[in-house]
């Protein structure tokens, strides 16, 4: 048995908004192996994202808070790592895309700037050498100095005045070593002529690409897990279909281990070699990808994929699972599932929570159902 | 083929005229505008399902916006019932909205967070004419058990409801004045799979209560399946295809409706070895590319497709299903999933046998 890259040990996310305190994902265990893909699908609300950012602890705390359990990645557990020493392990430990790429790339850098600092960052650490460069300023920070007051902060810059102009000016035009590498991982995800989009800027890419520079700057960094949440679903689909096709051979060549995060159960289905479904902050099933979409053992499950429309009109109605997802604030007793379950029973609406269970001849094909097997067996 | 057309577009255009600079006029640049829809020619039956699927960019709201009259047309004719819409100006176009109504795909942007339930359902009503709170209050009450809200909710807020809720608060106050067509632009893509089927469901039995044709603008190649009778396929600003919906969806004509039903994720996860082979984006619509839209990014391009652009035309053995491509004889035994390939490196050449 492999060594996990990651392994999540019941882990609870808490939100705390005034007195309330909501939890957001629920002892939640999962151990993602080396090279392998790990999709999660679930609905809006359900916990997926905020699972992907408590990840690289990226989720901002407070409002939220790690409630309990722990996240082992490289022999440490993230969960008790202080925050300020996070950054190292980032990038190339674990690296993220997100949805919107506009919004994670600097508008003020090239593109090759942007992903020099990635390839620098990448072989600084590899060389042991300090990540951030003697040669440019440090960035300003609070931490170092009296933090100022309200009314200094409205009459004065709050950068130094100085600084911000030699930030801006800190080209990595400077690292022309890099050249190279830069052009290297631009090839890597397809990007015709990488030579004319190292000197754009990100506004002037299309959507595709951009999410390809992001693709580029994540591997550029060779990380150990990669997450993507929702890395396609700001897209067109023809360029979606470009972009999975894109990822589907970067997943054969580097062999990376992925978390995918969706909501659309066709991406995932192209990509991931293991689902897990979430329902309202649980993990409801888990189990390799063919046979969750073949035999669930869930109902949510089974009602997510019959929800999809495959048919026409003249062929009746849409399945639709009846009610509306759970509010997390006011989770129901037992299985979260079971207003709106056809099955549900007296045990169901009672705590505790049916626990993740393997199937009896499949332990990888797990599922927090009481009535698994009769799900099943349902055609 | 007896029945009048309930809305006819012919050759149906509208620019966005970019800004000039100084700079621009003096040096005798030309006028530059964007071209969103240009030249398109669409027919809605009284009481049936239009589709208009395509992707971002193509022009699709636009068009939308052209037939609600919430655009007006720089060029080409609108006729609604046998009348010339784009004529119609002031009271007249007022009274005559009540035929047409709009659910935007934004549900969160197209509510009055300051509204009540009953003021933003019950101000289309308002609108034609009808002023006591009384009257509106109790049509409102009406209406919300038609979209699957309780009456009781008159007073609530939008922010109360969840997606979903408010898409049917949308689509309640397009229902309120008794419309003969919808324009639905994106009415499910903010929602999630469960909440989609059971709007769609709504939509679909709603029109089997009252008589009222729709218009479905989405990007959503599944929700089309499942509404529209019929379908049209949009690109850049023109219609690549038209034609009822089982004939496009299975049989599909144009290169760019089997490129985009081949990208289409399909949740069977043997489509793990499969590869897209359409390449490169979408262009811009300042500088359309002449000849055929698609032309840069077909696989079954010809000289003549960058040099003439291809009319929308019936070809034999497939009837009602019309098709802008010069190769469309050539090219209809192409099944989408020859779009995709099985094997390791992504090739540039066309699919064998054509």
């Amino acid at each position: 048995m492999t060594e996990p890259v990651v392994s999540i040990e019941g882990l609870s996310i808490d939100y705390v908004v005034g007195a309330g305190r909501f939890r957001a994902v629920s002892d939640l265990s999962l151990d993602i192996a080396p090279g392998q893909v790990v999709g999660i699908v679930g609905e809006t609300g359900c916990g997926k994202s905020t699972l992907a950012q408590a990840i690289p602890r990226l989720l901002p705390e407070p409002p939220a808070t790690i409630g309990g359990g722990s996240i082992r990645f490289q022999g440490i557990d993230l969960v008790k790592v202080p925050q300020w020493k996070m950054p190292a392990i980032r990038g190339t430990g674990i690296n993220m895309i997100f949805q919107e790429p506009l919004n994670s790339l600097n508008p003020a850098y090239r593109i090759y700037d942007q992903i020099a600092e990635a390839v620098r960052i990448r072989q600084a650490r590899e060389a042991g050498r300090p990540v951030v460069d003697p040669r440019t300023p440090p960035p300003f920070d609070y931490a170092h100095g009296p933090r100022p007051t309200t009314g200094e902060s409205m009459l004065r810059p709050v950068v130094p005045v100085g600084t911000e102009e030699k930030v801006r000016r800190r080209s990595l035009r400077r690292h022309p070593e890099l050249y190279e590498d830069v052009l290297e991982y631009l090839r890597l995800v397809r990007i015709n002529d990488p030579e004319t989009i190292l000197n754009l800027y990100p506004h002037e890419l299309s959507g595709g690409m951009r999410q390809r520079v992001m693709i580029a700057m994540a591997l550029s960094e060779r990380p150990a897990l990669l997450i993507a949440d929702e890395p396609t679903s700001a897209l067109d689909v023809t360029i979606q279909a470009q972009v999975l096709t894109l990822m589907k051979e970067l997943i054969e060549e580097i062999r990376t281990s992925i978390l995918f995060i969706s909501h659309d159960l066709g991406v995932i289905a192209e990509t991931a070699d293991v689902l897990g479904v979430m329902y309202a902050g649980r993990l409801v099933e888990f189990g390799p990808v063919a046979e969750v979409f073949e035999s669930p053992r869930h109902p949510y499950t089974k009602a997510l994929l019959r929800a999809a429309p495959t048919r026409y009109k003249s062929d009746g109605p849409l399945t639709s699972i009846p009610g509306s997802v759970a509010d997390i604030a006011h989770p129901p007793p037992g299985c979260r599932f079971h207003p709106r379950c056809p099955l549900a029973q007296s045990v169901c609406r009672s705590d505790p929570a049916p626990r993740l269970l393997g199937a009896p001849d499949r332990e990888e094909h797990r599922s927090a159902c009481h009535f698994a097997d009769e799900v099943a067996k349902i055609p | 083929m007896t029945t009048p057309p309930l809305v006819e577009a012919i050759d149906l255009e509208k620019e966005f005229p970019l800004t000039r600079t100084a700079g621009d006029v003096l040096a005798g640049r030309p006028r530059r505008a964007i071209r969103a829809v240009d030249g398109v020619s669409l027919s809605i039956l009284p009481g049936e399902t239009v589709g208009l699927i395509g992707e971002s960019g193509s022009g699709k709201t636009t068009l939308g916006w052209l037939i609600a009259r919430l655009h007006d047309a720089t060029g080409g004719a609108l006729r609604f019932d046998g009348a010339d819409l784009l004529a119609l100006q002031g009271p007249a176009l007022r009274r005559w909205r009540r035929n047409v109504q709009v659910v935007f795909q934004d549900p969160v942007g197209s509510l009055d967070p300051r509204l009540r339930v009953w003021q933003i359902v019950g101000e289309p009503i308002r609108a034609q004419g009808e002023h006591s709170r009384r009257v509106v209050r109790a049509r409102v009450r009406e209406l919300l058990p038609t979209v699957g809200l309780s009456p009781d909710c008159v007073d609530q807020y939008p922010h109360e409801f969840s997606g979903g809720g408010r898409q049917r608060l949308s689509l309640a106050r397009a229902l309120s004045v008794d419309p003969r067509l919808i324009v639905l632009d994106e009415p499910t893509s903010s929602l999630d799979v469960a909440v989609q089927a059971q709007i769609l469901n709504r939509l679909v039995e709603l029109q089997r209560e009252r008589p009222v044709a729709y218009l479905l603008i989405t990007h959503n190649v599944a929700a089309v399946r499942f509404a529209a009778d019929r379908v049209a396929v949009m690109y850049l600003g023109r219609l690549v295809e038209v034609g009822a919906v089982r004939a496009v969806l299975e049989t599909p004509l144009h290169p760019y409706t089997k490129a985009l039903l081949a990208a289409v994720p399909v949740a069977d996860a043997r489509r793990r070895r499969t590869r897209f082979r359409i390449g490169g984006d979408v262009p811009s619509l300042i500088d359309p590319p002449p000849g055929c839209r698609f032309a840069p990014r077909c696989p079954f391009v010809i000289d003549q497709c960058r040099t003439v652009y291809p009319m929308l035309r019936e070809i034999p053995g497939a009837p009602g299903q019309l098709v802008a491509c010069h190769r469309a004889e050539e090219v209809r035994n192409v099944r989408p999933a020859e779009l995709l390939s099985t094997g390791e490196a992504p090739s540039a050449t066309p699919p064998a046998g054509v």
